[in-house]
Protein backbone atom coordinates (compact mmCIF):
# COMPACT_ATOMS: atom_id res chain seq x y z
CA UNK A 1 0.00 0.00 0.00
CA UNK A 2 3.06 2.61 0.24
CA UNK A 3 2.61 5.61 2.80
CA UNK A 4 1.21 8.21 0.65
CA UNK A 5 -2.38 6.44 0.14
CA UNK A 6 -3.10 5.09 3.69
CA UNK A 7 -1.57 8.66 5.03
CA UNK A 8 -3.27 11.20 2.29
CA UNK A 9 -5.75 9.32 0.23
CA UNK A 10 -7.86 7.00 2.25
CA UNK A 11 -10.28 7.73 -0.60
CA UNK A 12 -8.15 5.68 -3.05
CA UNK A 13 -7.41 3.28 -0.97
CA UNK A 14 -11.25 2.63 -0.06
CA UNK A 15 -12.15 2.85 -3.95
CA UNK A 16 -9.46 0.14 -4.73
CA UNK A 17 -10.87 -1.80 -2.18
CA UNK A 18 -14.81 -1.29 -3.02
CA UNK A 19 -13.99 -2.07 -6.84
CA UNK A 20 -11.57 -5.01 -6.27
CA UNK A 21 -14.28 -6.56 -4.39
CA UNK A 22 -16.95 -5.91 -6.88
CA UNK A 23 -14.84 -7.98 -9.32
CA UNK A 24 -13.66 -10.74 -7.12
CA UNK A 25 -10.52 -9.52 -6.83
CA UNK A 26 -8.75 -10.19 -3.55
CA UNK A 27 -6.24 -8.48 -1.95
CA UNK A 28 -4.59 -8.42 0.85
CA UNK A 29 -2.19 -5.92 3.10
CA UNK A 30 0.79 -7.39 2.78
CA UNK A 31 2.74 -7.91 6.80
CA UNK A 32 5.29 -6.38 8.03
CA UNK A 33 6.16 -3.75 4.74
CA UNK A 34 6.86 -0.09 5.15
CA UNK A 35 7.92 2.82 2.93
CA UNK A 36 9.59 2.28 -0.71
CA UNK A 37 11.78 5.09 0.02
CA UNK A 38 11.08 7.02 -3.07
CA UNK A 39 13.09 8.39 -5.88
CA UNK A 40 14.67 10.54 -3.15
CA UNK A 41 16.79 7.51 -1.25
CA UNK A 42 17.51 6.13 -4.72
CA UNK A 43 19.32 9.61 -4.82
CA UNK A 44 21.44 9.36 -2.04
CA UNK A 45 21.34 6.05 -0.94
CA UNK A 46 21.36 3.40 -3.70
CA UNK A 47 22.06 0.75 -1.64
CA UNK A 48 19.39 1.35 1.39
CA UNK A 49 16.48 1.70 -1.41
CA UNK A 50 17.87 -1.03 -3.39
CA UNK A 51 17.53 -3.39 0.23
CA UNK A 52 14.44 -2.13 1.58
CA UNK A 53 12.92 -2.88 -1.82
CA UNK A 54 14.37 -6.16 -2.08
CA UNK A 55 13.19 -6.59 1.09
CA UNK A 56 9.44 -6.04 0.30
CA UNK A 57 9.63 -8.03 -2.44
CA UNK A 58 11.60 -10.97 -1.19
CA UNK A 59 8.15 -10.46 1.27
CA UNK A 60 6.27 -11.29 -0.96
CA UNK A 61 8.07 -14.65 -2.67
CA UNK A 62 7.45 -16.17 0.38
CA UNK A 63 3.87 -14.89 0.35
CA UNK A 64 4.07 -16.63 -2.94
CA UNK A 65 1.82 -13.44 -4.23
CA UNK A 66 2.45 -10.78 -6.64
CA UNK A 67 2.59 -7.01 -4.92
CA UNK A 68 -0.21 -4.60 -5.85
CA UNK A 69 0.31 -1.37 -5.56
CA UNK A 70 -1.86 1.74 -6.48
CA UNK A 71 1.15 4.11 -6.24
CA UNK A 72 3.48 5.02 -9.08
CA UNK A 73 6.06 5.48 -7.05
CA UNK A 74 6.03 2.46 -5.17
CA UNK A 75 5.34 0.30 -8.21
CA UNK A 76 8.45 2.33 -10.07
CA UNK A 77 10.71 1.29 -7.29
CA UNK A 78 9.43 -1.81 -6.40
CA UNK A 79 9.79 -2.50 -10.55
CA UNK A 80 13.60 -0.81 -10.52
CA UNK A 81 14.94 -3.00 -8.51
CA UNK A 82 13.29 -6.14 -9.47
CA UNK A 83 14.48 -5.46 -12.73
CA UNK A 84 17.92 -4.63 -11.78
CA UNK A 85 18.34 -7.86 -9.14
CA UNK A 86 17.01 -9.94 -11.84
CA UNK A 87 20.26 -8.78 -14.02
CA UNK A 88 22.93 -7.90 -11.55
CA UNK A 89 24.23 -10.80 -9.80
CA UNK A 90 26.96 -8.40 -7.33
CA UNK A 91 23.93 -6.44 -6.21
CA UNK A 92 21.74 -9.32 -6.10
CA UNK A 93 24.59 -11.16 -3.72
CA UNK A 94 25.07 -8.11 -1.26
CA UNK A 95 21.39 -7.57 -0.80
CA UNK A 96 20.49 -10.98 -0.04
CA UNK A 97 23.20 -11.36 2.50
CA UNK A 98 21.41 -8.62 4.13
CA UNK A 99 18.39 -10.65 3.79
CA UNK A 100 19.53 -13.37 5.28
CA UNK A 101 19.29 -11.88 8.75
CA UNK A 102 15.70 -11.74 8.30
CA UNK A 103 15.55 -15.40 7.15
CA UNK A 104 14.01 -13.42 3.52
CA UNK A 105 15.95 -13.89 0.17
CA UNK A 106 14.82 -12.24 -3.16
CA UNK A 107 14.18 -14.88 -5.64
CA UNK A 108 12.26 -12.81 -8.55
CA UNK A 109 9.23 -15.09 -8.33
CA UNK A 110 6.61 -12.81 -6.83
CA UNK A 111 6.04 -9.90 -9.25
CA UNK A 112 5.35 -6.19 -8.71
CA UNK A 113 2.87 -4.79 -9.91
CA UNK A 114 -0.16 -1.71 -10.25
CA UNK A 115 -3.42 -1.95 -9.07
CA UNK A 116 -4.66 -0.54 -12.71
CA UNK A 117 -2.40 -3.45 -14.74
CA UNK A 118 -3.96 -6.11 -12.49
CA UNK A 119 -7.12 -5.18 -13.43
CA UNK A 120 -6.61 -4.78 -16.83
CA UNK A 121 -4.52 -8.11 -17.19
CA UNK A 122 -6.36 -10.13 -14.27
CA UNK A 123 -10.08 -9.03 -14.29
CA UNK A 124 -9.89 -8.07 -17.90
CA UNK A 125 -12.03 -5.65 -19.72
CA UNK A 126 -15.15 -8.06 -20.50
CA UNK A 127 -15.99 -8.71 -17.00
CA UNK A 128 -15.50 -5.15 -16.14
CA UNK A 129 -18.02 -4.48 -18.95
CA UNK A 130 -20.11 -6.59 -17.54
CA UNK A 131 -20.31 -4.86 -13.88
CA UNK A 132 -20.82 -1.39 -15.29
CA UNK A 133 -24.62 -0.52 -14.26
CA UNK A 134 -23.98 3.24 -14.61
CA UNK A 135 -21.58 3.71 -17.73
CA UNK A 136 -20.97 7.73 -17.86
CA UNK A 137 -22.25 9.86 -20.89
CA UNK A 138 -18.96 9.91 -22.76
CA UNK A 139 -17.51 13.29 -20.79
CA UNK A 140 -14.07 13.64 -21.94
CA UNK A 141 -11.69 12.76 -19.40
CA UNK A 142 -7.91 13.34 -19.55
CA UNK A 143 -5.41 10.53 -18.31
CA UNK A 144 -2.17 11.49 -16.76
CA UNK A 145 -0.48 8.18 -16.51
CA UNK A 146 2.40 9.70 -14.48
CA UNK A 147 6.12 9.32 -14.98
CA UNK A 148 6.84 5.63 -13.08
CA UNK A 149 4.13 3.85 -14.76
CA UNK A 150 5.45 4.56 -18.23
CA UNK A 151 9.04 4.64 -17.88
CA UNK A 152 11.46 3.22 -18.76
CA UNK A 153 9.31 0.94 -20.25
CA UNK A 154 11.84 -2.05 -20.44
CA UNK A 155 11.41 -1.75 -16.91
CA UNK A 156 7.55 -1.07 -16.25
CA UNK A 157 6.38 -3.09 -18.96
CA UNK A 158 3.01 -0.97 -19.02
CA UNK A 159 1.15 -0.15 -22.16
CA UNK A 160 -0.87 3.41 -22.16
CA UNK A 161 -3.77 1.39 -23.96
CA UNK A 162 -4.30 -0.62 -20.70
CA UNK A 163 -5.56 2.50 -18.96
CA UNK A 164 -6.97 3.97 -21.94
CA UNK A 165 -9.33 0.22 -22.16
CA UNK A 166 -10.12 0.75 -18.18
CA UNK A 167 -11.68 4.40 -18.85
CA UNK A 168 -13.63 3.95 -21.93
CA UNK A 169 -15.02 0.65 -20.34
CA UNK A 170 -16.62 2.90 -18.09
CA UNK A 171 -18.41 4.90 -20.36
CA UNK A 172 -16.04 7.84 -20.65
CA UNK A 173 -13.95 8.61 -23.45
CA UNK A 174 -10.35 9.47 -23.76
CA UNK A 175 -9.31 12.92 -24.38
CA UNK A 176 -5.62 12.93 -26.22
CA UNK A 177 -3.61 16.31 -25.26
CA UNK A 178 0.06 17.49 -26.12
CA UNK A 179 1.34 17.18 -22.77
CA UNK A 180 0.21 13.36 -21.70
CA UNK A 181 3.57 11.98 -21.30
CA UNK A 182 4.85 14.95 -19.34
CA UNK A 183 5.81 14.90 -15.75
CA UNK A 184 3.54 16.35 -13.37
CA UNK A 185 6.62 17.75 -11.07
CA UNK A 186 5.85 15.78 -7.85
CA UNK A 187 9.41 14.58 -7.73
CA UNK A 188 11.18 18.19 -7.79
CA UNK A 189 8.85 19.29 -5.10
CA UNK A 190 11.14 19.44 -2.48
CA UNK A 191 13.98 20.92 -4.27
CA UNK A 192 12.07 23.57 -6.43
CA UNK A 193 8.59 24.09 -5.38
CA UNK A 194 8.27 27.40 -8.66
CA UNK A 195 9.46 24.45 -10.74
CA UNK A 196 7.03 21.65 -9.60
CA UNK A 197 4.08 24.22 -9.58
CA UNK A 198 4.93 25.18 -13.50
CA UNK A 199 5.36 21.34 -14.12
CA UNK A 200 1.69 21.18 -12.81
CA UNK A 201 0.48 23.99 -14.47
CA UNK A 202 1.65 22.92 -17.69
CA UNK A 203 -0.06 19.56 -17.76
CA UNK A 204 -3.62 21.21 -16.63
CA UNK A 205 -3.57 23.80 -19.48
CA UNK A 206 -2.41 20.74 -22.05
CA UNK A 207 -5.23 19.37 -20.66
CA UNK A 208 -8.44 21.88 -20.05
CA UNK A 209 -7.40 23.05 -23.96
CA UNK A 210 -7.85 19.80 -25.78
CA UNK A 211 -11.47 19.99 -23.44
CA UNK A 212 -10.69 17.81 -20.81
CA UNK A 213 -13.91 17.81 -18.37
CA UNK A 214 -12.02 15.68 -16.01
CA UNK A 215 -8.32 14.20 -15.36
CA UNK A 216 -7.48 11.23 -13.90
CA UNK A 217 -4.41 9.56 -12.02
CA UNK A 218 -3.33 6.37 -10.02
CA UNK A 219 -0.67 7.83 -8.50
CA UNK A 220 -1.07 10.03 -5.00
CA UNK A 221 1.69 12.19 -5.99
CA UNK A 222 0.40 12.69 -9.20
CA UNK A 223 -2.91 13.76 -8.11
CA UNK A 224 -1.39 15.55 -5.52
CA UNK A 225 0.33 18.12 -8.16
CA UNK A 226 -2.65 18.45 -10.26
CA UNK A 227 -5.41 18.54 -7.81
CA UNK A 228 -4.07 20.08 -4.54
CA UNK A 229 -1.60 22.58 -6.21
CA UNK A 230 -4.59 24.03 -8.85
CA UNK A 231 -5.97 26.00 -5.60
CA UNK A 232 -2.42 27.72 -5.46
CA UNK A 233 -2.30 28.42 -9.37
CA UNK A 234 -4.93 31.00 -8.68
CA UNK A 235 -2.31 33.14 -6.87
CA UNK A 236 1.08 32.14 -8.37
CA UNK A 237 -0.62 32.10 -12.39
CA UNK A 238 -4.10 34.08 -11.85
CA UNK A 239 -5.31 30.87 -13.71
CA UNK A 240 -8.06 28.92 -12.67
CA UNK A 241 -8.65 25.80 -13.92
CA UNK A 242 -11.56 23.77 -12.01
CA UNK A 243 -10.43 20.66 -13.69
CA UNK A 244 -11.44 17.91 -11.02
CA UNK A 245 -9.11 14.90 -11.19
CA UNK A 246 -10.23 11.48 -9.72
CA UNK A 247 -8.27 8.50 -8.70
CA UNK A 248 -9.59 5.90 -11.49
CA UNK A 249 -11.04 3.44 -9.33
CA UNK A 250 -13.38 6.43 -8.18
CA UNK A 251 -14.47 6.88 -11.25
CA UNK A 252 -14.55 2.92 -12.00
CA UNK A 253 -16.28 2.89 -9.25
CA UNK A 254 -19.09 5.56 -9.78
CA UNK A 255 -20.02 3.40 -12.99
CA UNK A 256 -20.39 0.39 -10.79
CA UNK A 257 -22.73 1.75 -8.71
CA UNK A 258 -21.07 3.03 -5.66
CA UNK A 259 -22.06 6.15 -4.59
CA UNK A 260 -20.14 9.07 -3.92
CA UNK A 261 -19.28 8.55 -0.52
CA UNK A 262 -18.00 5.42 -1.31
CA UNK A 263 -15.60 6.42 -3.64
CA UNK A 264 -14.61 9.26 -1.01
CA UNK A 265 -15.64 11.90 -3.82
CA UNK A 266 -15.52 14.66 -1.11
CA UNK A 267 -12.08 14.36 -0.14
CA UNK A 268 -10.98 15.46 -3.75
CA UNK A 269 -9.51 19.16 -3.44
CA UNK A 270 -11.32 20.55 -6.67
CA UNK A 271 -15.08 19.54 -6.30
CA UNK A 272 -15.34 16.34 -8.13
CA UNK A 273 -18.91 15.93 -7.90
CA UNK A 274 -19.94 17.29 -11.23
CA UNK A 275 -18.82 14.11 -12.62
CA UNK A 276 -22.18 12.67 -10.80
CA UNK A 277 -24.24 13.88 -13.72
CA UNK A 278 -22.62 12.25 -16.22
CA UNK A 279 -23.73 9.19 -14.78
CA UNK A 280 -26.53 7.25 -17.34
CA UNK A 281 -29.69 6.49 -14.52
CA UNK B 1 25.78 45.53 -36.47
CA UNK B 2 28.76 47.23 -38.39
CA UNK B 3 32.70 46.04 -38.95
CA UNK B 4 33.92 48.25 -36.60
CA UNK B 5 31.35 47.00 -33.86
CA UNK B 6 32.33 43.41 -34.04
CA UNK B 7 36.26 43.93 -33.49
CA UNK B 8 35.33 46.18 -30.75
CA UNK B 9 35.62 44.29 -27.01
CA UNK B 10 36.53 40.34 -26.77
CA UNK B 11 35.64 37.70 -28.96
CA UNK B 12 32.36 35.78 -28.47
CA UNK B 13 32.79 32.05 -26.79
CA UNK B 14 30.30 29.80 -27.01
CA UNK B 15 31.76 27.59 -24.24
CA UNK B 16 34.51 28.21 -21.33
CA UNK B 17 38.23 26.91 -22.19
CA UNK B 18 38.06 23.03 -20.86
CA UNK B 19 41.32 22.97 -18.13
CA UNK B 20 42.23 19.67 -19.10
CA UNK B 21 45.01 19.08 -16.03
CA UNK B 22 41.70 19.47 -14.00
CA UNK B 23 39.76 16.42 -15.86
CA UNK B 24 39.67 13.17 -13.72
CA UNK B 25 39.88 10.11 -16.35
CA UNK B 26 38.45 7.95 -13.83
CA UNK B 27 35.36 9.25 -13.14
CA UNK B 28 33.70 7.79 -16.37
CA UNK B 29 34.99 4.72 -15.30
CA UNK B 30 33.20 5.38 -11.97
CA UNK B 31 29.91 5.71 -13.46
CA UNK B 32 30.16 3.35 -15.64
CA UNK B 33 30.89 0.56 -13.05
CA UNK B 34 28.10 2.13 -11.39
CA UNK B 35 23.98 0.02 -11.75
CA UNK B 36 22.92 0.68 -15.29
CA UNK B 37 26.09 3.04 -15.81
CA UNK B 38 27.50 0.67 -18.60
CA UNK B 39 26.37 2.30 -22.16
CA UNK B 40 27.74 5.70 -21.50
CA UNK B 41 30.18 5.27 -23.92
CA UNK B 42 27.91 4.80 -26.60
CA UNK B 43 26.61 8.15 -26.32
CA UNK B 44 27.23 10.23 -29.51
CA UNK B 45 26.18 13.43 -27.81
CA UNK B 46 23.12 13.80 -30.64
CA UNK B 47 20.90 15.93 -27.98
CA UNK B 48 17.63 13.94 -28.16
CA UNK B 49 17.79 13.54 -24.64
CA UNK B 50 17.72 17.09 -24.45
CA UNK B 51 15.70 17.90 -26.49
CA UNK B 52 13.16 15.14 -24.55
CA UNK B 53 13.82 17.08 -21.20
CA UNK B 54 10.53 18.91 -20.09
CA UNK B 55 13.49 21.12 -18.43
CA UNK B 56 16.12 21.64 -20.12
CA UNK B 57 15.67 24.96 -20.90
CA UNK B 58 16.24 26.37 -17.30
CA UNK B 59 19.34 24.17 -16.79
CA UNK B 60 22.78 25.31 -17.37
CA UNK B 61 24.24 21.82 -18.57
CA UNK B 62 22.11 20.15 -20.72
CA UNK B 63 21.51 16.58 -20.63
CA UNK B 64 23.65 15.44 -23.36
CA UNK B 65 26.46 18.11 -22.01
CA UNK B 66 26.06 16.76 -18.41
CA UNK B 67 26.86 12.99 -20.30
CA UNK B 68 29.69 14.67 -22.42
CA UNK B 69 31.24 16.04 -19.08
CA UNK B 70 31.00 12.99 -17.56
CA UNK B 71 33.03 11.26 -19.92
CA UNK B 72 35.43 13.85 -19.98
CA UNK B 73 36.35 13.69 -16.40
CA UNK B 74 34.61 17.06 -15.53
CA UNK B 75 33.96 15.43 -12.08
CA UNK B 76 33.62 18.33 -9.58
CA UNK B 77 31.46 20.50 -12.14
CA UNK B 78 29.19 17.50 -12.65
CA UNK B 79 28.85 16.75 -8.64
CA UNK B 80 28.39 20.10 -7.69
CA UNK B 81 25.91 20.82 -10.29
CA UNK B 82 21.99 21.67 -9.26
CA UNK B 83 21.03 20.08 -12.47
CA UNK B 84 21.67 16.41 -11.19
CA UNK B 85 19.19 17.97 -8.15
CA UNK B 86 16.58 19.33 -10.53
CA UNK B 87 16.43 16.37 -12.55
CA UNK B 88 12.32 14.94 -12.73
CA UNK B 89 13.32 11.72 -12.61
CA UNK B 90 10.28 11.79 -15.54
CA UNK B 91 13.30 8.95 -17.92
CA UNK B 92 11.87 11.04 -21.12
CA UNK B 93 15.83 11.26 -21.99
CA UNK B 94 16.94 7.48 -21.22
CA UNK B 95 13.55 6.51 -23.09
CA UNK B 96 14.42 8.60 -26.27
CA UNK B 97 18.05 7.90 -26.33
CA UNK B 98 19.39 6.04 -29.55
CA UNK B 99 21.97 4.73 -27.92
CA UNK B 100 20.55 3.10 -25.10
CA UNK B 101 22.12 5.42 -22.63
CA UNK B 102 20.19 5.14 -19.40
CA UNK B 103 20.60 8.84 -18.74
CA UNK B 104 18.09 9.29 -15.71
CA UNK B 105 19.92 6.18 -14.37
CA UNK B 106 22.92 7.33 -14.66
CA UNK B 107 21.85 10.62 -13.09
CA UNK B 108 20.85 8.61 -9.69
CA UNK B 109 24.85 7.53 -9.96
CA UNK B 110 25.58 11.35 -10.24
CA UNK B 111 23.59 12.09 -7.24
CA UNK B 112 25.05 8.86 -5.29
CA UNK B 113 28.16 9.86 -5.85
CA UNK B 114 27.62 13.53 -4.88
CA UNK B 115 25.51 12.21 -1.75
CA UNK B 116 29.08 10.35 -0.65
CA UNK B 117 30.41 13.82 -0.88
CA UNK B 118 28.36 15.64 1.23
CA UNK B 119 26.49 17.78 -1.75
CA UNK B 120 22.59 16.93 -0.65
CA UNK B 121 20.12 19.49 -0.83
CA UNK B 122 18.75 20.57 2.36
CA UNK B 123 15.70 19.62 2.13
CA UNK B 124 16.55 16.11 0.74
CA UNK B 125 18.62 15.63 3.96
CA UNK B 126 15.50 16.36 5.86
CA UNK B 127 13.51 13.29 3.61
CA UNK B 128 16.50 11.08 4.57
CA UNK B 129 15.98 12.53 8.11
CA UNK B 130 12.39 11.34 7.98
CA UNK B 131 12.96 8.33 6.29
CA UNK B 132 15.42 7.05 9.20
CA UNK B 133 12.77 8.54 12.43
CA UNK B 134 9.63 7.36 11.10
CA UNK B 135 10.49 4.57 8.79
CA UNK B 136 8.31 6.14 5.83
CA UNK B 137 7.87 9.49 4.28
CA UNK B 138 4.27 9.82 5.61
CA UNK B 139 2.58 8.79 8.27
CA UNK B 140 -1.52 8.67 9.13
CA UNK B 141 -2.63 11.24 10.67
CA UNK B 142 -5.56 11.94 10.18
CA UNK B 143 -7.38 8.74 11.30
CA UNK B 144 -10.75 9.45 10.98
CA UNK B 145 -10.41 10.19 7.77
CA UNK B 146 -9.85 6.25 6.98
CA UNK B 147 -11.98 5.71 9.56
CA UNK B 148 -14.80 7.64 7.60
CA UNK B 149 -14.14 6.01 4.35
CA UNK B 150 -14.39 2.22 6.45
CA UNK B 151 -10.89 1.49 6.31
CA UNK B 152 -8.79 0.28 9.68
CA UNK B 153 -7.26 3.59 11.36
CA UNK B 154 -4.08 1.95 11.09
CA UNK B 155 -2.45 0.67 8.02
CA UNK B 156 -2.88 -3.38 8.44
CA UNK B 157 0.66 -4.82 8.17
CA UNK B 158 2.91 -1.61 8.63
CA UNK B 159 6.01 -2.25 9.81
CA UNK B 160 8.33 0.27 9.87
CA UNK B 161 11.22 -0.90 12.26
CA UNK B 162 13.17 -3.18 9.53
CA UNK B 163 13.18 -1.10 7.06
CA UNK B 164 14.76 1.77 9.63
CA UNK B 165 17.24 -0.68 10.70
CA UNK B 166 18.55 -1.51 6.72
CA UNK B 167 18.64 2.62 6.22
CA UNK B 168 20.49 3.34 9.50
CA UNK B 169 23.16 0.88 8.17
CA UNK B 170 23.67 2.12 4.75
CA UNK B 171 24.12 5.74 3.25
CA UNK B 172 21.09 7.59 5.02
CA UNK B 173 22.51 6.69 8.06
CA UNK B 174 25.49 8.44 7.61
CA UNK B 175 23.89 11.68 5.96
CA UNK B 176 20.70 12.03 8.70
CA UNK B 177 22.07 10.28 11.68
CA UNK B 178 24.57 11.52 14.55
CA UNK B 179 24.60 15.26 13.46
CA UNK B 180 21.43 16.42 15.52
Amino acid sequence: MGCSVPANYPNYEAAMHKVAEGLGMELEYMEGVACCGSPNLRAIDMMGWLTVNARTLAIADKNGHDIVTPCNGCFGSLKDVYHFLKHDAKYLKEVNAVLKKEGLEFKGVAKPRHFVEALYSDVGIDEIKKKITKPLDGVGIAIHYGCHILRPKDVTEFEPKMLQDLVTVTGASVIDYPLWKQCCGATVLPVSEDLAIRLARDKLKSMTEAGAAFATVCCPACGNQLDLQQLGLKDSYGEEYNLPVLLYPQILGLAMGLDEDEVGLSMNRVAADPILEHLTE
Amino acid sequence: MTEADEKDGTPTVLVDPIDMSKLDPEFRNEIKSMPNGEELNACFACSTCTAACPIANIWTYKPHQLIRMIILGMREEVLSSDEIWLCLTCFQCQERCPQKVRVTDIFFDCKNLAAEEGKIPENIVGLAKTLLEKGQLYEVTADWEREDMDLEPEVPGLSTDEFIEIVKATRTGKIAGGEE
